[in-house]
């Protein structure tokens, strides 16, 4: 079996997502992006919960990397169109893992994305995020609508967890892209020094 | 133009009247009263002249109080802190600091 890296928000779907890849055996490295101050603790604090819960029922060690991304977001909304925030912002998330996935001899990425659940979880948009990397990306949910994913998370009681109060995410524009054009993204991340701002993000990562 | 021409007077001051529990249940969140276009970099000065931490996201400020309060351009705070009267008096001193208007109803929760 293969070894990957996870992106883990602290949300209904992402461990799920890490459930189904531990189940069939993966070994899996969690990367969580920490947004403060654009969120509070309880995303983090929430990844660490659901950790504890698939740790021990797959009796596995899951690395965590938590990687500081709230520096990334004020350069982002200092420098760039904002109704492109959340794309760029993806970009970073999936530069940062693909990094950690080469540090951690990973092979792919994982993420709990499922088509269409929110307004930006477009078909161009992904494409527009996920261009920034070359390793595969599977996405165990993708298939799935929101009350089935939402099933498999309360009988592995991850649920409860991720429906805890919390801050959402400040930087989200008030009307984010859902559809966008990878040339004009291009030409917004050009704004900022890329590879200045992944370089600090992933030297500044601890792990957990 | 004259003093009694609308377009020669300055915009009326924001008030706030709201403070309710955010959608996420994480903190509470100031409304004003209509839609508001705040003077950013004039509050941040003010802010940091008070001696206040605040970080510069262009359209947004986030401020240690404490709480922490994210201040956006339409005039929306959000205070972070589960606690309505933690909240409340943290508005208050905000407003103090700012020079805005507020006047509340107890809380309001969801």
């Amino acid at each position: 079996m293969g070894r990957g890296v996870m992106l883990m928000s602290g949300g209904i779907d992402s461990p799920v997502a890490l459930y189904y890849l531990l189940r069939q055996g993966h070994e899996v490295v969690a990367v969580h992006m920490d947004n403060r101050p654009f969120t509070d603790d309880s995303p983090l604090e929430k990844v660490l919960d659901h950790l504890t819960i698939l740790r021990e029922r797959f009796r596995q060690p899951i690395p965590l990397y938590v990687v500081p991304h709230g520096s990334t977001q004020v350069t982002l909304m200092r420098s760039t169109d904002r109704h492109v925030g959340c794309i760029l912002c993806r970009r970073f998330m999936w530069r940062s893992a693909e990094r950690i996935a080469l540090r951690e001899n990973a092979t792919f990425l994982i993420t709990g994305e499922a088509l269409g659940q929110v307004a930006s979880q477009t078909l161009s948009n992904m494409r527009s995020a996920t261009q920034a990397v070359s390793l595969p990306i599977v996405r165990p949910l993708v298939g799935l609508d929101k009350q089935e994913i939402e099933a498999v998370a309360k009988e592995i009681g991850t649920y409860t967890i991720s429906t805890r109060p919390g801050v959402c995410c400040q930087a989200v524009p008030d009307r984010p892209a859902t559809r966008s054009r990878l040339l004009s993204i291009l030409e917004e991340e050009a704004r900022v020094d890329a590879e200045a701002i992944l370089e600090d993000c992933v030297r500044r990562a601890t792990v957990m | 133009m004259t003093p009694d021409d609308p377009g020669s007077r300055p915009p009326a001051p924001v008030r706030y009247r709201t403070l309710r529990l955010c959608s996420n249940g994480g903190g509470y969140e100031a409304l004003p009263d209509r839609r508001a276009s705040l003077d950013l970099p004039r509050y941040r000065r003010t802010l940091e002249a008070a001696g206040r931490t605040v970080i510069d996201a262009r359209v947004m400020l986030i401020v240690q109080l404490p709480p922490e309060v994210t201040i956006t351009r339409g005039g929306r705070f959000l205070f972070k802190t589960r606690d309505p009267e933690r909240a409340r008096a943290a508005l208050a001193q905000l407003l103090d600091l700012l020079g805005l208007d507020g006047s509340l109803a107890p809380p309001q929760g969801r």
